[in-house]
């Protein structure tokens, strides 16, 4: 019987064409934009926590708010030993410190002169930011401990200073602190880089990048103005670093309100919170849409339902109960509203496909999200055709039967 | 006195429910079943008023009238006679004023619009002036509507049954026709064959060859002798003489009252003379219905119940 009633609705939806696709149209447009703007939102949100991953979602910035503070002294900086006794303190839930340090300058290879990024590192820094070595080695401990001026080259970067990509051995002379040091080129890695982050952080980037022994940039005077830290993948991050911020506040006699901890995983929230937003108002953008397309269905159900009085009143004769009419003309307004719905689908996947294919980035549109959109389009076909169905339903078989 | 109706239909229906066994798809309600009588129409002191608002206009006066099985009745009467009326009463798509209309032994008066639905369904086969075939619709699916409607048989079923009905009219071989694809004639053919799908008891043709050319007419009118001679009751509504010729009972109406009711051979001598040859092809028509009968009587036992679906 239901599929019965679809072939008539089908039928029926092909009996007037234009008619139809102008009445899905309300539709079309609803599903569509609902589609694509949330297929945006979902790859945006991808990209982010694509971006983050690589990052490390676990990790954060820690200092004195210097420019907060109006008797800025010496010791709201760090010392090596201060690192090491943070370590102490949290163990194992610290998977990574350093003393967040880094130099840029005019990296000199014989001729070449490449604009250089050099940034102290411990020898763990491997374990929360994983490379693959393509030449030589990663920094080791004993680099770390004996501030041996090694350094560890990004592929790309050795390629551009030195010509290959093969730069173990080699020699490149930088000004670090205004002296000017020579760095021994000890191992060439290759970072994967995901197409968002590479979207984000732009391709057309010259400058070059090297990881260096952090304890090296502790001079000239062994100070320092923050901590890089991981925290270990267990631990609940809100909850560490807001009890890591109280430590460094009593270590540094400041309060807490003095000392800036900059974590990714807030940073991801906030834009988290915003897609939220944004979801919501499209939301209710859409839910408008589909409303003015619901009306256009029953507007044209109920022009369908005088149209085919005489119909309705030749079925009522045959035996057609009052179910019997009100599901034939509920399945006719949902399959218009849900044959909208697909083709809305269609077009916003294709659009967003069209410009994720322009951007070079892989677009996510979520199945459940197309169900969903499917089924609450069929929804507004069934509701707006309520009153129509209805109305049809409780034709007089007589009346119906002599309208002209 | 609704409570009343209310019950009785709730307790119809429950009785129903559990009892329903695939087999059993389609089988009569109760109230189709229990007074079953010889007479098919019997219409007791029937009044039908109509009611436009400032005028009361009086339809139909006290009416009594008994049709029996097996009968092949014109109900004849100039415009505003009252004709119509009868016939909307007698094909249950409107309720009398007051009086009693049994029909196969139902009382109509105590049904819901439902169940109006059911007894149209199951209990007459209507013909029409203008056809009434479903527009942009398959001979084949026309006819295949009251039985989708009675939720009797399978969908195979059904389609078997509906083309071995469109041989029977003479169109086997336009089942796949829409309705402005037919001529009159054959359209009106058409809605026979659905009339008779779910095999009702009473046929009921309102002017049938009204919108027909004379060869049209008669092809039409000795489908319906024909439909007689196998036992159908017929009931036809008409205003033209040589149309009421082919029946054995003239009931004339004027001003809403009875004002003849005679039984007739003519109808029988009309048709013999019109249609000598086709005579020796009663024997033909018989032979037809036999395969029409026996799979339903088959079916009762064997159904699996498929082909609902809703």
């Amino acid at each position: 019987m239901l599929i019965e009633n679809m072939a008539m609705a089908f039928s029926a939806i092909r009996a007037n064409k234009m008619r139809s696709i102008l009445t899905m149209l309300g539709i079309v447009i609803g599903i569509g934009s609902v589609i694509s703007i949330v297929s945006i939102g979902d790859t945006m949100r991808r990209m982010f926590s694509d971006i983050y991953k690589d990052i490390g979602v676990t990790q954060a910035f820690c200092q004195v708010k210097s420019w907060m503070v109006d008797d800025w002294r010496q010791s709201d900086m760090f010392t090596l030993d201060e690192m090491e006794q943070v370590k102490e303190v949290f163990g194992d839930e610290i998977a990574y410190i350093d003393s967040n340090a880094g130099v840029s300058g005019e990296a000199v290879y014989g001729r070449n002169k490449v604009k250089f990024t050099l940034s102290g590192i411990d020898y763990n820094f491997r374990e929360v930011q994983p490379v693959t070595m393509l030449y030589g080695r990663y920094l080791n401990e004993g680099d770390i401990l004996d501030g041996r001026m090694n350094a560890v080259m990004e592929a790309e970067s050795a390629e551009r200073l030195f010509g290959t990509e093969n730069a173990v051995g080699k020699t490149f002379r930088t000004t670090v602190y205004g002296n000017v040091e020579d760095f021994h080129v000890v191992g060439v890695y290759k970072k994967e880089v995901s197409p968002f982050q590479a979207l984000m952080m732009g391709s057309g980037d010259d400058s070059g990048t090297a990881l260096i022994p952090y304890t090296i940039l502790t001079f000239p005077n062994d100070y320092f103005d923050s901590l890089h830290v991981y925290a270990s993948e267990e631990v609940d991050l809100v909850e560490f670093y807001s009890r890591f911020t109280r430590y460094i506040a009593k270590k540094k006699g400041r309060s807490v309100d003095q000392i800036y901890t900059y974590t990714a995983a807030e940073e991801m929230g906030s834009i988290d919170q915003m897609m939220g937003g944004l979801s919501v108002a499209v939301g209710g953008i859409a839910a408008i849409s589909l409303v003015v397309g619901g009306i256009g269905i029953m507007n044209i159900m109920l022009v369908s339902v005088t149209e085919r009085t005489r119909e309705i009143g030749i079925r009522k004769a045959l035996g057609a109960k009052t179910r019997d009419v009100m599901i034939q003309f509920l399945t006719e307004s949902a399959t218009l509203s849900a044959m909208g719905g697909i083709i809305g689908i269609l077009i916003g996947t294709g659009l967003v496909s069209l410009g994720g294919m322009a951007l070079g980035v892989p677009v996510v549109v979520k199945p459940g999200v197309v169900i969903l959109a499917v089924g609450f389009s069929a929804v507004v076909g069934i509701f707006f055709g309520l009153y129509p169905a209805s109305k049809a339903a409780k034709a007089d078989p007589i009346e119906a039967l002599r309208y002209e | 006195m609704s409570i009343e109706r209310n019950r009785n239909m709730k307790i119809n229906w429950m009785q129903k429910l559990p009892f329903r066994k695939p087999g059993e798809r389609g089988k009569l309600p109760a109230y189709m079943t229990e007074n079953v009588t010889e007479d098919l129409i019997r219409l007791e002191n029937l009044v039908k008023i109509y009611d436009t608002g400032a005028v009361k206009v009086l339809g139909l006066k006290k009416i009594n009238l008994t049709i029996k099985k097996g009968e092949f009745v014109a109900i004849m009467g100039q415009s505003g006679s009252g004709k119509s009326t009868l016939m909307n009463i007698l094909g249950c798509l409107d309720r009398p004023t007051m009086g009693h209309f049994y029909l196969d032994g139902i009382d109509t008066e105590k049904l819901t619009p439902n169940q109006l639905s059911e007894v149209r369904n199951r209990k007459i086969g209507f013909v029409f002036q203008s056809f009434n075939l479903i527009p942009r619709t398959s001979a084949l699916k026309n006819v295949e509507l009251p039985m989708t409607y009675a939720h009797l048989r399978s969908k195979k079923e059904r389609r078997e049954r509906a083309l071995q009905l469109l041989e029977r009219v003479g169109l086997g071989a336009r089942y796949e026709h829409m309705p402005n694809e037919m001529s009159g004639g054959q359209r009106q053919r058409v809605a026979i064959a659905r009339a008779l799908a779910n095999e009702p008891p009473l046929i009921l043709a309102d002017e049938p060859t009204g919108n027909l050319d004379t060869a049209s007419s008669l092809e039409i009118m000795e489908l319906f002798s024909k439909l007689h001679q196998e036992g159908a009751t017929v009931v036809v509504v008409t205003h033209e003489e040589e149309i009421a010729a082919f029946t054995n009972r003239i009931i004339r109406f004027r001003d809403g009252q009875v004002i003849s009711d005679e039984q007739t051979d003519r109808g029988r001598e009309a048709s013999f003379s019109r249609a000598e040859g086709k005579k020796e092809e009663k024997p033909d028509g018989k032979t037809d219905k036999k395969p029409d009968e026996e799979p339903n009587g088959g079916l009762q036992g064997k159904s699996k119940g498929g082909g609902k679906g809703c």
